[in-house]
């Protein structure tokens, strides 16, 4: 009777292992899935220019309410999408680049430019780039970029705002 | 039993098992196989392709959109200094030194990450808010109740978490978390 269920059993705990590996690993996908729709509301490949978070306004979780966020939810499948950062001076800023499974793909700072703009390619592997821009390769058609910008200083943000409306999230 | 079902019956339990496992897993303590230091955790691979499955699962449901460590490290606190859990109807010290960043903010968030509705419509301290001393050192009030200086407010919730944001941290901070010289949290009294 005993041996009859020593097999089953086996067979069950390696499909314990495996779904339960499985399923961590498809964790990234589904909820960045779920937060890629959330954030675009049916908007590809152009940025997206929140408000301050506050209790009432949290498109994330775990937002910080010091940054100003500007997403842009981009689709490789026709092509490059192209990204120029307005600098914004006497401020950090940042644009980040996140993949479908929640890796960061790149980011680029105004460390990095010495406070310069950044220009960035969105490209799968083969496709060209275009003159005047970094690449960045990435291994899945759809993912986030995100810019943050300070903004301690609420009396700042009209300012803040202006300047970050000039950059562009755009398929080539 | 026929022995097609004596195997239906383990998978199924198997696959229950498996998924029910790591759900639980990714939804646990979001601070859990982190770097301890005192009452803050943190972890330097979050966002790379160092994470693990399970780190990768945990920072997607509770940090998603997370920076790398070179950009920013996050320290999350769920208890004070004397290891008991943050409650909102309690108030705290928050005390540090310098902190070796180009900016730091402290954010309050209970759940998964959320900011917590309050009347002050305050839901972090920045960097630059709080009054130095000769030293450099600084402290702020962690409180459900209205205090005077810099006070970030609980809102009255039954537990929390504290966020320190560090962006272009440096040194210990950056690459050696466990020693890094962290602010206290101290719990004054409770209501």
């Amino acid at each position: 009777m005993k041996r009859n269920w020593l097999l089953p059993i086996f067979v069950g705990l390696i499909t314990a292992g495996a779904v339960w590996h499985g399923t961590l690993l498809a964790t990234p996908y589904a909820l960045m899935s779920v937060a890629l729709d959330k954030i675009a509301t049916g908007r590809i490949n152009t940025f997206v220019f929140t408000q301050l978070s506050t209790a009432d306004n949290q498109p994330i979780v775990r937002p910080s309410p010091d940054l100003s966020y500007s997403t842009c939810v981009f689709d490789l499948a026709n092509g490059p999408v192209l990204l120029d950062i307005e600098p914004v001076p006497d401020h950090y800023w940042s644009i980040s680049i996140f993949d479908a499974r929640t890796d960061v793909a790149a980011v680029r700072s105004d460390r990095d430019t010495g406070g310069k703009s950044a220009r960035l390619a969105l490209i799968r592997e083969g496709m060209a780039i275009p003159k005047g821009y970094e690449p960045v390769e990435l291994r899945y058609d759809k993912g986030l970029a995100l810019i943050r910008i300070l903004t301690t200083d609420a009396a700042d943000y009209p300012a803040i705002d202006a300047i970050r409306r000039k950059s562009t999230c755009k398929q080539l | 039993m026929k022995p097609w079902l004596r195997y239906a019956i383990c998978i199924l339990l198997g696959a229950v098992g498996g998924c029910g496992y790591a759900i639980s897993q990714v939804r646990g303590d979001y601070t859990a196989k982190q770097i301890s230091n005192g009452p803050w955790n943190a972890n330097t691979i979050q966002g790379t392709e160092k994470a693990t499955a399970l780190i990768r699962a945990k920072v997607a449901l509770h940090g998603i959109m997370a920076l790398p460590a070179k950009e920013a490290m996050y320290y999350i606190a769920k208890t004070d200094s004397d290891g008991a859990p943050l409650n909102g109807k309690c108030t705290y010290t928050v005390r540090g030194g310098p902190l070796d960043a180009r900016w730091w903010s402290v954010t309050l968030y209970y759940g998964e990450g959320w900011l917590v509705k309050n009347e002050a419509n305050r839901w972090s301290v920045p960097g630059n808010k709080p009054v130095r001393d000769s030293n450099g050192n600084w402290s702020f009030t962690v409180s459900p109740k209205i205090t005077s200086g810099v006070w970030l407010p609980t809102g009255g919730i039954d537990s929390f978490d504290l966020t320190l944001r560090l962006y272009h941290a440096k040194g210990n901070l950056l690459t050696d978390p466990a020693k890094a010289t962290l602010p206290t949290i101290k719990k004054e009294s409770c209501t």
